[in-house]
């Protein structure tokens, strides 16, 4: 059975602006039908990786493949086929919401125009108002409707919810999971990137961390949530050396360490109780711990 | 049906998900024929991918918990006993599980825990007996 087209494949992406590496040898590979983040700080190299999917940048070396096309060569079929909100959101300030919608729509081959009206209504805009008189979480609702009437099979998310109050970004997210993964979810495929992980947390099947350009750490969300464990040990008097090479990173603190450990949980455990600590704890962690946790090592 | 996910269980959510339907079937918060929520606003309540949320109800579908009615839903199985009786073993085990890991670090040995154990089963077996003697008074 043939393995079905990555709906991203990015393999040993670099870009640099001058002398400054944005990306440096990033590979992953998004399949179809799931939700992949893209975690990094600000400044990691996200948006110029979103940037190379949508032909806004040229590879500098490595390659980037959407449904098995080059944004470069192929690029209104690649367009076609995605939907894109940016981290800023712009519009032409002139234009009223409706307007807009039927510019953007223009563009498109398909546009659900139940959905449209169901999230206009939700999100309570007025169609009338002019772009340039909306704060911030309502041009991003505009952007997000823009993104999901034409149902594409890959939506792709830059930093959607940074800026945005609470209510919206979690009504942003229920948006996604809602109206954009109705209809066939095999071929509902989100890339999101941002720094704020904890409400992405749900939506997530996959991710990878990127710092500093490089692919740090990806995994599928129930298998980081299965390894990653912290352990925190108190002792007596000041611990003795103990071989915690397998753990992602220790810290000492008078009597007291705190491992962080990466699947070697059990193992660990097990070295810090052969030397009879006064209490020993083991916590599993939220995405964003672990995204903090594999950031500090 | 209220569901609560926790992010720091470190277990997986579609096993958190499917093991709260299980224990709502044990207790019978949900009954046989009933029907489970409809994937898209359970998803949107607990915001969670649909993935997830379907992965949940297949699991439970696998394990003869649920039924699908095309079109009409998923609904809890009505001859589920077996059920009943493994939900109770797991949660039982869990806790069993949480005493030897606590005896292995009070280093209480396993001949002396099991002695142990049969000791305070005696022990709750002569209060029933007390209180039911007590009751006939």
């Amino acid at each position: 059975m043939d393995s079905p087209t990555p709906a991203i494949q990015i393999e040993n992406l670099a870009y640099a602006y001058g002398r400054t590496e944005a990306v440096h040898d990033l590979s992953l590979t998004v399949q179809p039908g799931r939700c992949y983040g893209l975690f990094g700080r600000n400044g990691a190299g996200k948006t110029t990786t979103m940037k190379c999917l949508l032909n806004l940048l040229r590879p500098q070396r490595g390659q980037v493949r959407v449904f098995g096309l080059d944004p470069a060569k192929a690029e209104v079929a690649v367009k076609s086929r995605l939907a894109y909100v940016p981290d800023q959101v712009v519009f032409y300030p002139w234009m009223s919401v409706r307007e807009t919608l039927d510019y953007l729509a223009s563009f498109r081959e398909r546009w659900n125009q139940k959905t449209e009206e169901e999230l206009l209504e939700r999100f309570r805009l007025d169609p009338a108002q002019r772009t340039d008189g909306l704060s911030k979480g309502q041009r991003t609702q505009v952007a997000l409707i823009a993104a999901i009437c034409p149902e594409t099979d890959l939506l792709v998310l830059d930093e959607p919810t940074s800026g945005l109050d609470p209510i919206v970004r979690r009504e942003f997210i229920e948006t996604v999971i809602g109206a954009y993964q109705e209809g066939n979810p095999g071929n509902r495929t989100i890339f999101v990137s941002t720094h704020l992980i904890t409400e992405f947390e749900g939506l997530i099947d996959e991710f990878t961390i990127i710092d500093r350009g490089r692919d740090v750490l990806t995994l599928d969300s129930d298998q980081a949530r299965e390894r990653f464990r912290k352990i925190r040990a108190r002792f007596a008097q000041a611990p003795p050396e103990i071989d915690l090479k397998a753990a992602l990173r220790v810290r000492r603190e008078g009597r007291e360490l705190e491992v962080i450990a990466n699947g070697a949980g059990p193992e660990l455990l097990e070295r810090l109780r052969q030397h009879n600590p006064e209490t020993l704890t083991t916590e599993a962690l939220t995405l964003e711990e672990i995204f903090v946790a594999a950031l500090k090592t | 049906m209220i569901f609560q996910i926790n992010f720091k269980s470190g277990m997986p959510i579609y096993l958190q998900l499917a093991d709260q339907i299980k224990a709502a079937a044990a207790s019978g918060a949900l009954r046989p024929g009933e029907a489970l929520p409809s994937i898209r606003p359970l998803a949107e309540e607990l915001r969670v991918n649909r993935n997830t949320i379907a992965k949940a109800y297949s699991e439970l579908e696998s394990l003869g918990v649920i039924e699908t009615l095309p079109g009409r839903g998923c609904f809890l199985k009505e001859n589920h006993s077996d059920l009943r009786k493994e939900v109770r073993r797991k949660l039982l085990i869990e806790e069993i599980d949480q005493a030897i890991v606590q005896a292995h670090h009070l280093q209480v040995p396993r001949p002396e825990f099991l002695e142990l154990v049969q000791e305070r089963m005696d022990a709750l077996d002569e209060k029933r007996r007390a209180n039911v003697i007590h009751k006939e008074d």
